[in-house]
């Protein structure tokens, strides 16, 4: 039953993963597209607090690695950025699922902008990229969409466990 | 007995597993931007993210077919006239070429000047797929395995689009000539001014003119050859605005590019003539090489005085 149940977990990980980077290679209109949150983080953010597990690092250092590849990056850039974002969920997880819904919120958008500055950091490194506010409006995204994000997906874990 | 627990709660630790993974993407990172040695990775995990494109290209190739299909007639037959407009004004303009093309092959025969072989392109269709990175890149359905190659110049129709610039198994991304870090050596068309044309965005720039030279808004761009990687006179830009440099050591200048970089659909790849394919192959060829210049002497005679002309160019 239990070993069921976390393979069915697992599935739908890699789902919403999955989801996760096909939304983010969606041709969108530019305007939308300036404003588009990196989905990916926001998926490894949840599951790193729904698991509270560190097998999401490894999780998180394979999609990064594939969209790595999509886009073209450096082999190893987000999946950096995702591994660091999954490490520090992971270390505080317990404490912040008895947190208020604000806190939460906080300190997923703090998450998010850490995940922002490691990927500006390599692009600076490997080809003087100079960062710019606009860079930072992905962030109002996710803070829009990151309650719906976490209830949609609470909802559809136990309505899985339920049946 | 002891030892071996406490090295099992290490490696299980949270904080190994980071540092070991972080570790891995450095690696990771040096490797691909130093020398390559991660394309084998990359070719392997692209076979991967090929899925993932299919199924974000689909539905716009379903709604493609569906436009076609539902489009009124009247418009295919007004769409089919125009083109043929604008084929019967092409045949024209290649008619004329036909004689200047004759003309300038004498001019060249009377110089002693090499000949200028025509492009070999292939053809490639652009992935309409949002790229997150802060560069300006678009992917095309072509990679490694039809032998695109790290570097190879990609035209439009109106003109230089850009280079490749990273290959993936079946896909490649092309960086554009108006991203930041994007370089090109360039021409002006009417004084053979030669420079180099840095990337801005939306446009080029010309930062490095001297100010004495002669140059003016309605200049044409042309790629000067220079470096090897895009090959001599194809049109890139326009020069929109011209100026002096803030400390007024030199002029620079705006161009605005021919192609349409925001709006593509279908790219050429630009293949490297069979000369330049000889004199760039590496020690381990040199076999072939010898074998080749024991089959014709003359054949490599037209080489040396190919390259030699190249120079000179």
């Amino acid at each position: 039953m239990m070993a069921k149940r976390s393979s069915n977990n697992t599935t739908f990980m890699h789902l919403s993963m999955l989801g996760g980077v096909l939304l983010t290679l969606l041709p969108w209109s530019p305007t939308l597209a300036l404003l588009q949150p990196h989905w990916a983080a926001m998926m490894i953010a949840y599951w790193s607090l729904n698991a509270a597990n560190s097998r999401v690092m490894y999780v998180a250092f394979a999609y990064g690695l594939l969209l790595d590849v999509l886009m073209g990056a450096l082999l190893g850039k987000h999946g950096m950025s995702l591994v660091a974002l999954s490490f520090l969920v992971t270390k505080s997880a317990k404490k912040l699922r008895m947190t208020s819904f604000w806190q939460l919120l906080m300190m997923v958008l703090v998450w998010l902008f850490n995940d922002i500055v490691i990927r500006a950091a390599i692009d600076w490194v490997s080809y003087r990229y100079q960062p710019e506010l606009i860079d930072l409006l992905p962030l109002l995204t996710a803070a829009l969409i990151w309650p719906w994000l976490k209830y949609l997906m609470d909802r559809t874990q136990t309505s899985m466990r339920l049946s | 007995m002891d030892n071996l627990q406490s090295n099992q709660k290490i490696t299980r630790s949270p904080l190994f597993k980071f540092l070991m993974l972080e570790f891995i993407c450095l690696v990771l990172m040096i490797s691909d931007k130093n020398n390559r040695v991660a394309q084998p990775i990359r070719d392997t995990l692209s076979l991967a993210a090929i899925p993932l494109i299919k199924i974000v290209e689909w539905p716009q190739e379903l709604y493609q077919i569906a436009e076609i299909a539902v489009s009124r007639q009247a418009r295919l037959i007004e769409e089919n006239n125009d083109l043929k407009e604008r084929l019967l004004d092409a045949e024209l303009k290649v008619q004329q070429n036909i004689s200047l093309s004759a003309e300038n092959q004498r001019l060249r025969e009377l110089l002693n000047a090499s000949q200028n072989s025509p492009l070999t392109t292939s053809v490639a269709f652009v992935s309409n797929i949002t790229q997150t990175q802060n560069k300006q890149q678009i992917i095309i359905d072509q990679g490694s395995s039809d032998g695109l190659f790290v570097g190879q110049a990609v035209l439009n129709l109106a003109g230089v689009i850009g280079q490749v610039d990273v290959l993936g198994r079946d896909f490649a991304h092309i960086i554009l000539i108006t991203d930041t870090s994007h370089a090109i050596p360039v021409e002006v068309l009417r004084t053979g001014l030669r420079t180099i044309a840095y990337g801005r965005g939306d446009h080029v720039f010309l930062a490095e003119i001297p100010t004495s030279a002669n140059i003016e808004s309605g200049d044409v761009l042309v790629t000067s050859g220079f470096g090897g990687r895009f090959p001599r006179g194809l049109q890139l830009a326009e020069v929109d605005d011209v100026s002096v440099s803030p400390e007024r050591t030199f002029k620079t200048a705006k161009a605005i590019p021919f192609a349409q970089l925001n709006r593509l659909t279908e790219v050429f790849l630009v293949w490297p003539d069979q000369v330049a394919v000889i004199d760039a192959s590496s020690p381990q060829d040199a076999t072939v090489n010898d074998q080749l210049i024991e089959a014709g002497t003359a054949s490599t005679t037209a080489n040396q005085t190919n390259s030699e002309g190249n120079n000179d160019g």
